[in-house]
């Protein structure tokens, strides 16, 4: 499996509902608007299986979509789209470990916060692994 | 009846399967074709995109079924939420069967020699659940035992 999946796609203006049905769908499932212009995700089996449903539902919205598999073989910085990917998630990752270490934590938010996160780990983060064992911890500590 | 789907079955066409088994068509035989391959002309197509039994309007293909075949069973209509979370990208997530029953499906065509077993046992998985949501069912809360 290449690393990157891209789409490219074309929705009649109107009626605006198809347009944001569209649009909320990418950016739930984490993907980027590299340029504005393509979208772009990590491939894994479950994106791979999205991207081509989302692809299907546009051209029922009487849109025009493009989906490839990618490997990038030049990039002016070689990480940055990687960053793009892990900073939000890292971030998201580091206000749980935050929130672990104050006073009677709110576990139960703060797992479905974790689970949330993880949706979105398309790069097994450190802080991943390190928030999962802290609020195993943190479990094991309360009452 | 002739039902065609691609192969490497997951939880949407698992599911579809065994309602089509259960609900609509118990002689129904199943075909599986590498994904993009051309349709057989004899038989109904499910799961594949661009046919009626698909991903309409950000649900699932067991949805599509459900809804076409009106199935008005509200353990059917839970399993539907079920999968639609497991499968589609939803706004709200209030199932967590999702993700569990997601994995055992897969998990499933991996333990599976080919697609036709892996529906035999899916059927057990699919079986179990709706008998554990039927004891809920009637109920307007989820889970009464948790």
């Amino acid at each position: 499996m290449k690393p990157w999946l891209l789409l490219v796609y074309r929705i009649p203006r109107e009626p605006t509902a198809g347009r944001v049905f569209v649009w909320r769908k990418l950016k739930q499932l984490g993907a980027i608007a590299v340029q504005d212009a393509i979208w772009v995700i990590p491939q894994t089996h479950r994106t791979r299986e999205q991207f081509q449903w989302l692809a299907a539902e546009i051209t029922e919205l009487k849109g025009e979509a493009l989906v490839w598999d990618a490997e990038q073989i030049y990039a002016t910085d070689a990480e940055s789209l990687r960053r793009q990917f892990t900073e939000p998630v890292e971030a998201e990752y580091r206000e749980i470990l935050a929130a672990l270490k104050k006073k009677s934590p709110d576990l139960p938010s703060l797992s479905k916060r974790f689970q949330e996160a993880q949706t979105r780990d398309y790069f097994a983060s450190e802080f991943g692994r390190q928030a999962r064992e802290k609020l195993l911890a943190a479990a094991e500590g309360s009452p | 009846m002739k039902w065609v789907t691609w192969e490497n079955v997951g939880i949407d066409r698992i599911g579809c399967a065994w309602m089509i088994l259960r609900n609509i068509d118990p002689k129904a035989t199943f075909v599986f074709i590498p994904r993009g391959t051309a349709i057989p002309p004899d038989a109904e197509p499910f799961d594949i995109p661009d046919v009626r039994f698909s991903h309409h309007g950000g649900h699932c293909s067991f949805h599509a079924l459900v809804d076409h075949y009106k199935i008005s069973d509200p353990v059917m209509h839970r399993i539907t939420r079920i999968i639609d979370e497991a499968d589609t990208v939803q706004a709200v997530n209030i199932e967590p069967a999702a993700t569990g029953l997601d994995l055992i499906c897969e998990g499933v065509r991996l333990i599976s020699p080919n697609d036709h077993a892996a529906i035999e046992l899916g059927k057990q998985v699919y079986d179990a659940l709706y008998a554990r949501l039927a004891l809920e069912s009637g109920q307007t809360t989820a889970g009464g035992d948790q």
